[in-house]
This record gives C-alpha cells, sequence and structure tokens, in this order.
C-alpha cells in the first residue's frame, strides 16, 4: 500500500498535489512506525481513509438535473439525492457571490465544518422548479438589500448615519468612518458595511443623481 | 415598525399570545425578528415560555422604515427631508402567523449565520426546521435566547440579564466604543479641559508670562492702525498744530513729528516681532513638558494594567491613538486655547473702536461680519471632504506601490510588469483627479470668500469716501477712514479663529478625554493589600475547581481541578482553542479565576506578592519579544545584575551561544526592531537563556517550539531538559513528540480536563490522547514519504 496514496488523482489534476518528488523510498519499509504500542492495523485503516479525504477534496462534482435529485424538506430546507448518496438537508452557497450570483453554487452539507457535495454550474442549466428552490435556499443565505436612492448622510464623532430607500424599502443605518466599512468592488460598484455587518450595496454609483453622489463623496 | 420598550413586545402581541393561551406573566423572555422567509422586512416575534417557545410572523409591511443599530434614537434628526412615513396603524392580528415548539421537544435551537442575515434553526423529531430569518440587528439578542435555551434543557435557569445600555441617555447617540459608554456629544468637556489645564501648574510663571506678551500684543495691534492711520494722516501730514503742542513739540516741526511716529511705528512692529519669538519659546517649552509629563502618565499606567486591557483593545490601534491624542491636544493648546482670549478681546475692543469712530461704517462691518462667518464655517468642510479624498487616494496608492515591491517577485515571475503598470497608472490617476478637486475647490472658496471680503470693504471705503466727500461727517478724513479699513483687516484673525475653534475644541477634548480614561483606569487584577511573600518556593501547584472565561457567561475553563506536584514535569494537550493557553495564564495571574481557587505551595495566588509570584514563575511562550538592546541584555531581562559569565552560560544552557557568537559583536550585538533581524529559532533560544537566567521555581512553556523546524526544535528541546531540572513545569505542546519527557500528561477539550495519566495509561485509553497520537504518526510517516 505505500506509494498508493501519495501518487493518486484518478481524475489526475496533473501531477501536482502530495505526489510530486515520485517514487523515492515508495519502496521501503514502513515509516517510523512503533511509536507507542498497538499501531498495526488501525493504520492501514487510517491512512486509507485520509487517502479517501484526500480524493474527495479535489474532485470536482457538477451536479446537474440527470444525476441530482433536490426536494424540499417541509421544513424550510432541501434535501439531496446524488446516486446512492442521500443528504437531509443541503446547504446552498455562491462561489463568487459578486462577479457572477448565478454561476458555480455549491451544495454542502449542512453540519458546522461542511464539505462541498457538488456544483450547479450555471443556474439556467437546471429546471425551472429547481433553480427556484436553489433559489429559495440562497434567499435564506444572503440579504444585502440595494440602495437606490440616499436621502442623507450625515457624519459625527466617528459614524456616518444613512437615511436611504433600498429595493426593501426605506433603511436608516450607521457605519464607522475609517476603517473598511465601505468597500470598492469596483469603479463604480460599491459594497457598504454597517456597525453590525449588515450589508447594503450601490451597484452602480453613476445611475445616483449628482446629488446623491455628492453625498457619497466621504467615500469616494 | 412597532417599538419596543424595555425588551417588551406591543401590546398586540400579547392580545394575540393570549388568544392562543400563553399569559404575558409566563413570557421568560421575548426578541423580534425583522425578516420573513421570503427576504422581506417584516416584524416577528420571539416569545419563550417555560414550556414553549412561540414564533410569530406579521406579513411584510410596504411603508415599513428599517432602522438598523445606531440611528433609531437619531431617526427624528435623520428623516426630516424623508418622504416616508412611520408606519403607524395597528398590525393587523388577523394576518399573522405563529408556530409554537415545546421545550421538551426541542432537541437542539442554534443560529446560522449568513451574508447580511441570519437563521433560526431548531431540531426536533430528528430534522431541522427553519424557524425564522433576521438581520445581524436581531442577531444578539436571538443569540441570548438560544443560550437561555441551551441552559434551560440542562436543567439550570436561563439568565437574561439587560445588556448594558449603548445609547447616551441625554442625546440618544450611541457611544462610539460599548465598553466605554462615553457621548462624546454630552461629556463634561469642561471637566476634561481644567484636568489637563492642571497639567501646566509646574510652569505657572511661564504662563502667566506668556499671557501678559500676548495682552501687549493684542494693544499694539490694536493701536498700529491709529499710528498708521489717524496720526500718519490726520495729525502729522495735515499738519496739525493742536497735535504738536498736544505732545510737546514746537509749532511747525512736523518733520521731527513725522520720524518721531516713524520710529514709534518702528518701536511697535519690533516689541511684536520680539514678543511674537518669546511667545514661540514659552509655548514651546512649556507644552513639551505637559506633553511629556502626560506621555509619563500613560506609560505608567500601561505598566500597571491587566493583560485583559490589553486584550480588548487593539495594541497598535492604543499605542498610535496615545500619540496622535496627545499630539492633537498640544496642538489645541499651542495653536489655539492661549488665543482665546486674545481674539475675543481684540475683535470687542476693535469693535468698539470702530463704533467710536464712524458708528456708520462700524455697523457695514459689524453686519458683514456673520456673513463672512457664516460662509466660512459652510466652505470650508467641503475642502476637508475633498482633503479625505485626497488622503484615501494617496493611501490607496501608498499600498499598490508597496504591493508591488514586496510582490515583486512574484510580478516579474508572472511578467505582469504592464498589467501592474496599468493598475499603478489608474490609481495615480485618482490621485491627480482628487488633486485637481482639491485646487478647483479651493479657487472657488477664494472667488466666494474673497469675492465676498472684499465687496465688504469696497463698501466701507465708498462710505468713507463719501463720508469725506460730503463733509457730513466732520472727523470723517483720509487718515481716519485708512485706520478704519485697517481695524476690518483686524477682525479676519479672530474670524477665522472663531470658524475653526468649535471643532477644534470638540476634538482635542475628546482625546483628553479618551488619554484620561487610559490614566484611570483601574487593573483588573490587584495585589492584596498585605501581600504574603514566597521566598523559598517548592513549586506545588494546586487548581481548585477553576472557572474562567474572558467574556462572562462563555467559559473558556469550567470546574478544573489539577494538582501538579514539585518538581514535576506535566504535559498539557487539546485542541487549538480548548483552553491551554488559558489556563496558564491563569496561574501567572495575568487575569483572575472566576470561580475557584489556584494555589502555590498551598498559598492562594491572589495573596502572593506580585514580586514573588512573578519572579517564581516564568514562561517561554511562542511568541517571543526581543528587547532593543544587545543580545546580553535581551538574556539579562529578568535578571539586570546577572555578570557576564552566567549570562554565556546562560546562552550555553539554551544552545544559544553558538550563533551568538557567530555574530560580528557577540553578546553585544544590537538585536531588537532596529537592529540585526533573528530568526524564529534564534529568538526562541534566546527567550529560553532569558528563562534560564530568570531561574524560576515554575517554569511554564507555552508551545516553546512550535514555531522552528525540526532539527532546532531537537536542539531547543535539549536545552529545554536542562531548564526543567529542579523545577515544576508545565509544557504546553502541539506536537506530541515535544511531551515524550512529561511525568504525566493533561487532556484538555472544550475547558474541561479529560483525561489525565502518564503516556501509556492515557494510550490504553483510547481516548482523545489516542487519537492525536495516532494522527500525528500517521502525519509524519507520511511526511517522511513524500519528503523522503
Amino acid at each position: 500500500m505505500s506509494g498508493t496514496g501519495v501518487g493518486h488523482g484518478p481524475e489526475g489534476p496533473g501531477g501536482h498535489g502530495p505526489g510530486g518528488p515520485g517514487g523515492r523510498g515508495q519502496g521501503g519499509p514502513k515509516g517510523p512506525g512503533g511509536r507507542g504500542p498497538g499501531a498495526g492495523e488501525f493504520e492501514d485503516f487510517q491512512l486509507s481513509q485520509m487517502e479517501k479525504e484526500t480524493e474527495e477534496m479535489l474532485r470536482v462534482r457538477y451536479l446537474n438535473d440527470e444525476n441530482a435529485v433536490f426536494e424540499r424538506t417541509g421544513t424550510g430546507f432541501l434535501s439531496l439525492r446524488v446516486g446512492e448518496e442521500f443528504y437531509p438537508r443541503v446547504v446552498v452557497v455562491r462561489m463568487f457571490p459578486f462577479s457572477d450570483k448565478d454561476e458555480f453554487i455549491s451544495i454542502r452539507t449542512a453540519e458546522e465544518r461542511s464539505r462541498e457535495i457538488g456544483i450547479v454550474e450555471k443556474m439556467s442549466q437546471v429546471s425551472g422548479e429547481t433553480a427556484r428552490m436553489l433559489e429559495e435556499q440562497l434567499t435564506l443565505r444572503y440579504f444585502t438589500p440595494v440602495i437606490e436612492k440616499i436621502i442623507k448622510i450625515k457624519d459625527e464623532y466617528g459614524f456616518a448615519y444613512w437615511n436611504v430607500v433600498t429595493d426593501h424599502g426605506a433603511c436608516n443605518f450607521t457605519i464607522r468612518m475609517g476603517g473598511n466599512s465601505v468597500i470598492h468592488l469596483s469603479d463604480v460598484r460599491i459594497l457598504i458595511m454597517d456597525i453590525d455587518e449588515n450589508r447594503f450595496e450601490i451597484p452602480d454609483i453613476n445611475r445616483l443623481t449628482p446629488a446623491e453622489r455628492k453625498k457619497l463623496d466621504l467615500f469616494l | 415598525m412597532v417599538k419596543m420598550e424595555n425588551n417588551k413586545l406591543p401590546r398586540q402581541v400579547y392580545t394575540f399570545l393570549k388568544e392562543k393561551g400563553i399569559r404575558e406573566q409566563d413570557v421568560l423572555y421575548t426578541a423580534q425578528t425583522d425578516l420573513n422567509a421570503e427576504g422581506e422586512f417584516a416584524d416577528g416575534y420571539l416569545v419563550l415560555t417555560k414550556d414553549v417557545l412561540g414564533i410569530i410572523q406579521a406579513p411584510a409591511a410596504e411603508d415599513r422604515v428599517h432602522s438598523f443599530r445606531g440611528s433609531s434614537l437619531l431617526k427624528a434628526e435623520l428623516t426630516e427631508d424623508t418622504v416616508y412615513e412611520e408606519d403607524a396603524q395597528e398590525p393587523d392580528r388577523e394576518e399573522w402567523s405563529a408556530q409554537f415548539v415545546e421545550i421538551d421537544r426541542l432537541e437542539r435551537l442554534w443560529i446560522e449565520n449568513g451574508v447580511g442575515c441570519n437563521l433560526l434553526v431548531g431540531k426536533w423529531e430528528d430534522r431541522e426546521h427553519c424557524l425564522t430569518m433576521f438581520t445581524h440587528l436581531q442577531k444578539r439578542s436571538l443569540a441570548k435566547l438560544t443560550r437561555g435555551i441551551e441552559q434551560m434543557k440542562r436543567g439550570g435557569s436561563p439568565d437574561f440579564d439587560a445588556e448594558a445600555d449603548e445609547y447616551c441617555p441625554k442625546c440618544g447617540r450611541m457611544y462610539p466604543d460599548r465598553a466605554r459608554r462615553v457621548c462624546p456629544n454630552c461629556m463634561d468637556k469642561h471637566n476634561v479641559f481644567f484636568r489637563v489645564f492642571r497639567y501646566f501648574k509646574p510652569y505657572r510663571v511661564n504662563f502667566v508670562i506668556m499671557m501678559a506678551t500676548i495682552a501687549v500684543t493684542a494693544l499694539l495691534n490694536l493701536i498700529w492702525p491709529y499710528l498708521n492711520g489717524n496720526i500718519l494722516y490726520n495729525k502729522v501730514l495735515a499738519k496739525d498744530p493742536e497735535f504738536l503742542s498736544g505732545i510737546g513739540l514746537k509749532p511747525d516741526s512736523f518733520v521731527t513729528a513725522l520720524l518721531m511716529l516713524v520710529l514709534a511705528m518702528v518701536a511697535t512692529k519690533l516689541v511684536l516681532l520680539l514678543f511674537g519669538i518669546l511667545q514661540g519659546v514659552l509655548t514651546a517649552r512649556m507644552v513639551i513638558g505637559v506633553v511629556r509629563d502626560l506621555k509619563k502618565d500613560i506609560f505608567r499606567k500601561m505598566g500597571q494594567l491587566s493583560i485583559s486591557f490589553y486584550r480588548s483593545r487593539q495594541t497598535g490601534g492604543l499605542m498610535t491613538r496615545v500619540l496622535s491624542d496627545a499630539n492633537r491636544i498640544t496642538g489645541f493648546f499651542v495653536d489655539d486655547a492661549p488665543f482665546f482670549l486674545v481674539h475675543a478681546l481684540t475683535m470687542v475692543a476693535t469693535i468698539v473702536v470702530m463704533f467710536a469712530m464712524n458708528p456708520w461704517m462700524a455697523l457695514i462691518a459689524v453686519v458683514m461680519l456673520p456673513i463672512l462667518f457664516g460662509l466660512n464655517r459652510y466652505l470650508r468642510p467641503r475642502i476637508w471632504v475633498m482633503f479625505g479624498r485626497r488622503h484615501r487616494a494617496e493611501r490607496s496608492m501608498n499600498s499598490l506601490i508597496n504591493d508591488n515591491l514586496t510582490g515583486s517577485r512574484v510580478v516579474k515571475s508572472f511578467g505582469q510588469e504592464k498589467k501592474e503598470i496599468q493598475r499603478f497608472e489608474g490609481s495615480s490617476r485618482r490621485l491627480k483627479e482628487a488633486e485637481i478637486a482639491i485646487s478647483y475647490r479651493q479657487n472657488w472658496f477664494q472667488l466666494v470668500y474673497g469675492g465676498a471680503r472684499e465687496l465688504a470693504s469696497m463698501a466701507i471705503w465708498a462710505l468713507g469716501v463719501y463720508f469725506i466727500m460730503s463733509g457730513s461727517g466732520e472727523e470723517m478724513q483720509l487718515g481716519t477712514l485708512i485706520t478704519f479699513v485697517g481695524y476690518v483687516g483686524q477682525l479676519q484673525g479672530p474670524m477665522n479663529f472663531f470658524a475653526r475653534i468649535p471643532n477644534r475644541w470638540a476634538d482635542s477634548m475628546n482625546s483628553a478625554q479618551r488619554i484620561f480614561e487610559i490614566i484611570d483606569a483601574v487593573p483588573e487584577v490587584l495585589e492584596a493589600q498585605k501581600p504574603r511573600r514566597l521566598e523559598q518556593p517548592e513549586g506545588d501547584i494546586e487548581l481548585d475547581n477553576v472557572t474562567f472565561g474572558y467574556e462572562v457567561n462563555r467559559p473558556v475553563l469550567k470546574d478544573v481541578n489539577l494538582h501538579i506536584p514539585a518538581g514535576s514535569m506535566v504535559g498539557i494537550v487539546g485542541r487549538s482553542g480548548a483552553g491551554k493557553t488559558t489556563l496558564v495564564n491563569l496561574i501567572s495571574r495575568m487575569y483572575d479565576v472566576q470561580e475557584g481557587e489556584i494555589r502555590i505551595d498551598g498559598i492562594p495566588i491572589r495573596e502572593l506578592s506580585f514580586n514573588d509570584l512573578r519572579r517564581n514563575v516564568a514562561m517561554v511562550s511562542q511568541e517571543t519579544y526581543i528587547f532593543m538592546g544587545t543580545v546580553a541584555e535581551n538574556i539579562a531581562y529578568a535578571n539586570q545584575g546577572a555578570d557576564l559569565k552566567e549570562i554565556m552560560r546562560a546562552a550555553k544552557l539554551a544552545g544559544a551561544h553558538e550563533f551568538i557568537m557567530r555574530m560580528p559583536d557577540g553578546y553585544d550585538t544590537r538585536i531588537g526592531s532596529s537592529g540585526r533581524e533573528l530568526s524564529g529559532g534564534e529568538r526562541q533560544r534566546i527567550s529560553i537563556a532569558r528563562a534560564i537566567l530568570a531561574n524560576p521555581k515554575i517554569l511554564i512553556l507555552d508551545e516553546a517550539t512550535a514555531s522552528v523546524d525540526t532539527e532546532t526544535e531537537r536542539v531547543i528541546q535539549k536545552a529545554l531538559n536542562y531548564l526543567v531540572q529542579g523545577r515544576t513545569t508545565i509544557s504546553i505542546a502541539h506536537r506530541l513528540s515535544t511531551l515524550r519527557d512529561a511525568d504525566y500528561l493533561v487532556v484538555i477539550d472544550h475547558g474541561k480536563v479529560t483525561e489525565q495519566g502518564t503516556h501509556q495509561e492515557l494510550f490504553a485509553l483510547k481516548g482523545t490522547y489516542y487519537k492525536l497520537q495516532e494522527l500525528q504518526t500517521k502525519a509524519l510517516q507520511l511526511k517522511g514519504e513524500i519528503g523522503g
């Protein structure tokens, strides 16, 4: 068994990874081993387990209507069946929430140290119903009102108080001056983080009126 | 949005609950939620009784204004020009939905963090249920709910103590720092001012002289336009005979009078100049002294404060803040405070004199004054905004340059020079634009403000000329007019001063307040009133039911019992975050335990003198610190009296001698932040030498070899073997191989001692230790194979 574990990579991401330096010492006697009693058979088990995990980590599995079946659990979540595997609840996460929010959706297990089950490459590639179900789950995870109108920004004693109208209605919120409360995603797109890390977005500052942009001057 | 008072829900919710059979007096805790499952803002309420958790959801209201933290109390001011009206109508209970979960049935309740929102998830009958959704605004109160339910499930009573208020009760502003609870708007600035003023006490003679020179300066400034205008034109040039006899000269000796006047004018200017220099020297001397005293006080205090003080604030930020605060206070006391009186006096005196000279013209000047003042106040902040923008552009360009310099190898190896140049061009273009915007604004300011000012002075000239020509005002002569215009010009200085003083005052008092807070802070770990000595310790350590957490209600260590006999070596093992470092921090009393007791040789450490405790407990940790100074000074840090031979011996024992001798100046090589760079292993060995020389009875090794390579570790390990002899040693290590020589091992998991015993015993137990050991052996093998 020595050696197989390190040189693997069935889908072959091209020789990289732990296999690198190649064969030296592969045939050699089994490692330092004998520290502590009761190594033996346990060892083999552990090593093959590790191999399996590494393999899983390197694998990219794309999910589509053919190989994956999503279903509503009736308790607000989604379950997933992929081939033999069944997951009573999965979590849906965007890989590129800013660059492209409808592509590369990662489907993950629900435990705290979650693991990727597979990837939905494009929302448009799955059936309407599946896309709707995934969309519902994304709603549970992402909440960023889009600022449509800036009514007032007042800065005072280290805070800036914003008074805006968003696509979710009127909002008042407070950010800390200085620091990184206002993030420039591009030249025209900004993300604003309030003191509790609630998020607000301005997708294109050029779509604001000149008067509104002037209020933003403090942060541009 | 319906307001909630004192953590109580709106009346209608209770009415609604009553219909569902829940009485108000049974409610233990309530919380609000603000999103519905469709991701729209909507009111929701959580109600907890001892039997049931109720989740109530109201439909989304269209005209709802959502107020996040910090903004709700300023709302009155903020929404004055909002078109949206507050939703005042009664919520319609018909549309409410409700879900009730019995606590007994509920297996677990937790919060899942999303991006900008969170989910409350409950698990029962082996299924996870999405209960409700909320923004980060509500997270704190919901976290309290889940904690409380956890406590209830464990059979305890939930504790829902109210949180400290985060808003100023006077004006409703949010405190910039929750822990400080100081409102920058309402704090007693006068008090702070006088307290800073007390630092000037040692310099009172200086101060009195300075005030006197300032007063003289002001007086001379007042006289100058008079000499320059009235006397020169109206008396001397106009050949006024009365004036000559008035100053005791013969008639017709106007040349003499002119000469005297010129001399007087020169003398006035000279005195002004001299006094200006004197003032500068006096203030500089005084202020430097005051700042030094302030910094000394701060530094002394910082030495006394407990580690927890630094933990709650970022040390780097703290330092720059203290320094910049001190500078800001100085700035205020040098450039502003001394001139307050002068400017005020000058202003009043000038206006009085002006009215005495010609009330009509004075009236114009005085009317113009507030207009100019207002313009100044209104326009200047706009320029500041531009300066802020330039600052940000500069900063982003600097970090780009820094990025490129430090990453130059990567840039080159991927051949991305062109792209980097483009990036730089973009950044430099933004800076250019910011610069242009500033000069544009400044010119504009000059145009508007300067124009207004010129207009005012032109109006005065015109009126003056009119008075002279019409001869109506008998006293109005050319000289008077020139004097008058001189006075108008003299109002400029005070006006600018008063336009900027309010901001400077608020800023500097804020700075002073922050500094005084540090000076006034009380150390959390205090030495006992009558400390007990520990001169010849054995090194026996006992932990008795120790419970501790950095935050209340979040224990890091729970009921830890441990006995470490004198002279033994104990290894502490556990996952990261299990509480290992916390445990040793408690033994050296960086923090005080919340419950239980720690004893050394049977004496509670709370009763020990700091000196004895710290002398007998030394720590070598992963973060080594090298102070500015020589190698020898660094080794002798804890034992200043050590002679050269002892220092050398300690270095030898620590395996540091050889590399020290390879450095050009041997033990006298300067190291630390300004000196020679040391590698991780070298630093580590110097700190071990430091600990050897300190010769403590109890030695704590906190991951002392974690950051060095295997070979260096072996050397250090060897060095440590010398060090541990005859001492009680507590060693924390990630690599279990480091703990080979431990007499016994303690496994800490989630703040509890889960296993303890010798290596063999623990291995036989097949618990956490066994697992860790196995994993590490495997990892080592794997590494061997890869590397091999």
